[in-house]
């Protein structure tokens, strides 16, 4: 269907400069990575690529590291976007209670969430030295002697520092949320003499529902993107207990020039990342709907 | 000048048919009221006319050129929106100034043309201020402003008085009247208020389901209604409907008694009799010819003001409503029995419609 | 009374609670700061509250290091990609709006948010280096625009959907086109949600690392990958690092509380309604 400008309806004419510019920016990358990831494409060897199909995935697929970076992300997405939701839920129904200085409080508390995430990752990881940082120092003098960043907990110190930045984004959508939300019921609730556990179970939560799912999967695919932390603090290490899966693809392409493959990467990774999007969308989907 | 013409005019949105083939003339300084139910297609209507929705197919013709395909800004044409519209980012005085902007006209020209409307429709000391600061009267007034200082062929009305209070409604339906007969223009007022209707309107066009129903004077309306559908959405109380058949001889039976009428019905043998309330009379005497003595059983009495509204039972079941004046009122006692009178000549007949 | 609950115990556990997340979140900036003024021989002493505060780290980063040179950068860059995300973002986002027949547009429009950066990496950075544009301020600027212009796009919607339609159709009556009544009277009613996702998308931009740390060298680096280059273990840098924090994190903090109300309706606004 060919059309002159003159004919075009203006609502093509206004969404033409975006689809041209997410054409070159977006789509054309998309499709140069899928035919990247069939590649033996290497930085090293930038003249000499081969079409070797879908040897990359083969290869991607059956790496152990690859495997253990996309464990690392799963554990440190679950682990930060609940603690996240819990928190920012909790500060969200206090804040709404507060008399005096709500709003103060309310903008120091979304701080985090504005400030470079490189900023945040390397003031954590000198607050939690083991040799110079204050928490542990403090920590020590009360008998607590904790290695922050060490075998056992390091994937957890990242997960509290994405929790320190990202809690703050939660606790604005519940605070809008909670605003949203329509005053009859609660007023009902309270001629009815329902308390406040009550109240909050099946009035406040039910109702929260859908900004709760969209401030989860928001959160939750924000989350798969953690590089920041694990550049910034501790490399992947030890080991690989930190390598997320941002990581990988960075180090996989980047410093090991393994283009190929590292799209193969990315591609297994969005592949994931739909496929969650999906269920968490479709388990949800018959109560957001009314 | 300002001649309106609807021909064969339809509008559906994928399978639903919005306006289903409407014929219309629109004569010049008319006011005309399009009224019909929520739903009916009136709105559509007018943003057809206004060229804000694309026909389907038929033709709009103002002026006897047709219309059709222009863009709203070529029509000539002004509208006054349910909500105002009002541009909340410019002042009261850009905001009437806006479509003579458009147009090229020249600042001064604006200026003066601005103050002029300002001053008819007394809102010069409210120009330099924004929208949301004005009430809701003046808000309908800088948009009623703002239409009429061009000078358009037609005015467009979109139940432009449903968001004022009671008071404030019926000043600004005078005002509006007021402005029609100084500046002669042709008007088309959509309204779901029959009384805002039967009020203003030099003809009334009732619309349902997309479709005319009867187009006429408020009078013609009133004791004329052509369709069940238009003598049941005016009038209030609503008319009563009584259901019956009708004989050879032009006799009418119903379960509440027979009569004859000297209309024949157009067609059909079931029909629907229609009665406006205050055609049922309280009545002692003996029956004549021309009409039916009922026995009714008095089952509810409402006053309202200086009339009641008597609710009334027959034996059949079939209900009726009256109303009568507020001093009659100790005639009706709820769970008495009386009789009351219908005159054929206050009859309507419709054919009965099965569902 | 700070905090309204009935009973006194609530009232007292969750003060508590407000006081111990507000200090949470503000120790460390509390700390970087102190740090900052902190003479060179005592950074990154845990055990030193009290001493003689010093500009010297300031004035370190300010006239003997690269800093200026890229804070400038990221100025440059942030403000280059918004200013095409809202040219391009703009009457995108007020076509999804008013138009029927964008539905799956929206969500593409989200889609294309949430894309993950490795996998777009890849394909620009090799397609900039055959461009010759490694360390170039316009391949960060078109690295950034793949996740600016969405945001942006995104935001807007929001901000559109809530302007009345009867505006447009007031003003096309009043004899200006389609086009007309969008830039004369939508935009400008729009204008607080525009400066709000400007904001909003000057901030992602400035605060990118990834596609900058991968894109950028000597002449282009931005200063989150100037902070990076910070990282080192030892404490004798720790001051002028927590210099180039602050100077990134001061303007950001003040520019998102001037948006702060305008935030949900961006970021979640347009996506609760779902």
């Amino acid at each position: 269907m060919l059309m002159n400008a003159a004919q075009m309806h203006i609502k093509y004419k206004l969404i033409l400069p975006l689809v041209f510019l997410l054409f070159g920016i977006m789509l054309y990358p998309l499709f140069f990575s899928l035919w990247l990831s069939l590649q033996d494409y290497r930085l090293t060897r930038i003249n000499d690529v081969q079409f070797v199909g879908l040897e990359n995935f083969g290869l991607i697929a059956t790496d152990p590291s690859f495997l253990n970076a996309m464990g690392n992300t799963i554990s440190f997405v679950v682990g930060a976007v609940i603690l996240e939701l819990i928190l920012g839920l909790s500060l969200a129904l206090l804040i709404q209670k507060l008399v005096i200085f709500r709003g103060a409080i309310r903008s120091i508390l979304l701080a985090p969430m504005f400030i470079t995430p490189i900023a945040v990752g390397l003031m954590f990881r000198f607050l939690l030295n083991s040799e110079i940082g204050i928490i542990p120092f403090y920590l020590l003098k009360v008998g607590i002697s904790l290695d922050w960043f060490g075998p056992g907990l390091a994937l957890f110190s990242i997960v509290l520092i994405d929790v320190w930045q990202w809690t703050p984004f939660m606790l604005l959508m519940f605070l809008a949320g909670l605003e949203a939300l329509p005053k009859t019921p609660f007023e009902a609730a309270r001629v009815d003499g329902a308390g406040r556990w009550l109240t909050f179970s099946s009035i406040t939560l039910p109702l929260l529902r859908p900004v709760i799912v969209v401030a989860l999967i928001i959160r939750a695919l924000d989350a798969f993107k953690v590089f920041e932390y694990v550049f910034a603090i501790t490399r992947g290490g030890p080991g690989n207990s930190t390598e997320t899966i941002m990581y990988y693809i960075y180090q996989t392409g980047f410093r090991f020039f393994r283009m190929g493959e590292a799209a193969a990467a990315s591609i297994l990774l969005i592949i994931f990342i739909l496929i969650f999007v999906i269920l968490i969308v479709n388990l949800s989907r018959p109560k957001v709907i009314k | 000048m300002g001649q309106v013409t609807f021909k064969n005019l339809s509008k559906s949105f994928g399978p639903a048919n919005i306006i289903d083939g409407i014929n219309l003339e629109i004569r010049n300084s008319e006011f005309l009221v399009l009224l019909g139910p929520s739903g009916c297609g009136k709105s559509t209507t007018l943003r057809l006319l206004a060229g804000l929705e694309t026909v389907s197919s038929g033709k709009i013709l103002i002026d006897g050129k047709d219309v059709t395909e222009l863009e709203p800004r070529e029509r000539d044409i002004a509208m006054v929106f349910q909500n105002y519209a009002l541009y909340p980012t410019m002042t009261v005085a850009q905001n009437i100034g806006f479509g003579l902007k458009a147009k090229k006209t020249p600042p001064k020209l604006i200026k003066e043309k601005v103050n002029d409307i300002a001053e008819l429709l007394g809102l010069t000391h409210l120009l330099n201020r924004k929208p949301n600061s004005l009430s809701g009267g003046q808000q309908q007034r800088v948009a009623i402003g703002r239409a009429i200082v061009r000078k358009p062929k037609v005015f467009l009305f979109d139940e432009p008085l449903s968001n004022l209070d009671a008071n404030l409604r019926l000043e600004m339906r005078a005002e509006i009247m007021k402005l029609h007969r100084e500046l002669g223009a042709t008007t088309i007022f959509v309204t779901h208020d029959q009384e805002e209707a039967m009020a203003m309107a030099d003809r009334i066009v009732i619309m349902d389901n997309g479709l005319i129903e009867q187009v006429g004077t408020p009078t013609e309306i009133y004791f004329q209604p052509k369709t069940r559908m238009v003598a049941g959405f005016i009038g209030n109380p609503s008319m009563n409907f009584i259901e019956g058949q009708i004989s050879k001889n032009c006799e009418i039976s119903m379960a509440i008694g027979r009569i004859k009428v000297n209309i024949p019905p157009n067609s059909g043998k079931d029909v629907e009799v229609g009665i406006r309330p205050e055609k049922i009379k309280l009545d002692e005497r003996k029956s004549k010819p021309t009409e039916i003595k009922v026995k009714v059983l008095v089952t509810n009495v409402e006053l309202l003001g200086p009339r009641a509204v008597v609710k009334m039972q027959h034996e059949s079941g079939q209900q009726l409503t009256s109303v009568v004046d507020h001093n009659e009122m100790d005639k009706y006692r709820v769970g008495t029995k009386i009789s009351v009178s219908l005159a054929s000549q206050a009859l309507h007949i419709f054919p009965r419609i099965r569902d | 009374m700070i905090i309204s609950f009935e009973n006194q115990l609530s009232r007292f556990l969750g003060t508590i609670a407000i006081f111990t997340a507000i200090i949470v979140v503000l120790f460390p900036f509390f700390w970087i700061f102190l740090e900052s003024l902190k003479p060179p021989s005592l950074g990154g002493r845990p055990d030193v509250w009290f001493f003689e505060p010093t500009w010297e780290n300031w004035s370190e980063i300010v006239l003997n290091s690269g800093v200026p040179l890229n804070i400038l950068n990221s100025f440059f860059i942030a403000l280059i990609t918004v200013v095409i995300s809202l040219i391009c973002g703009a009457p995108a986002a007020y076509a999804f709006s008013r138009f029927r027949g964008f539905h799956g547009a929206r969500y593409s429009i989200l889609a294309a948010e949430m894309m993950p950066p490795a996998i777009l990496i890849l394909p620009l950075f090799l397609l900039l280096y055959k461009l010759e544009l490694i360390d170039s301020r316009i391949g960060v600027i078109i690295a950034h625009l793949t996740f600016v212009v969405p945001v942006i796009t995104w935001f807007l919607i929001g901000f559109f959907d809530e302007v009345p339609k009867d505006l447009e159709d007031q003003a096309m009556i009043d004899g200006y086109t389609r086009f007309q009544a969008f830039y004369k009277v939508i935009l400008p009613i729009v204008r607080p949600g525009l400066g709000a996702a400007a904001v909003f998308g000057f901030v992602l931009s400035w605060n990118d690392l990834f596609y900058s740390l991968l894109l950028t060298g000597a002449e282009s680096r931005t200063l989150p990958v100037a902070i990076a280059s910070f990282w080192t273990f030892r404490g004798i840098e720790l001051g002028k690092m927590a210099v180039a924090i602050l100077i990134a994190v001061i303007p950001v903090l003040i520019l998102s509380y001037s948006i702060q109300k305008h935030l949900i309706r961006g970021i979640g606004g347009s996506g609760v309604k779902y």
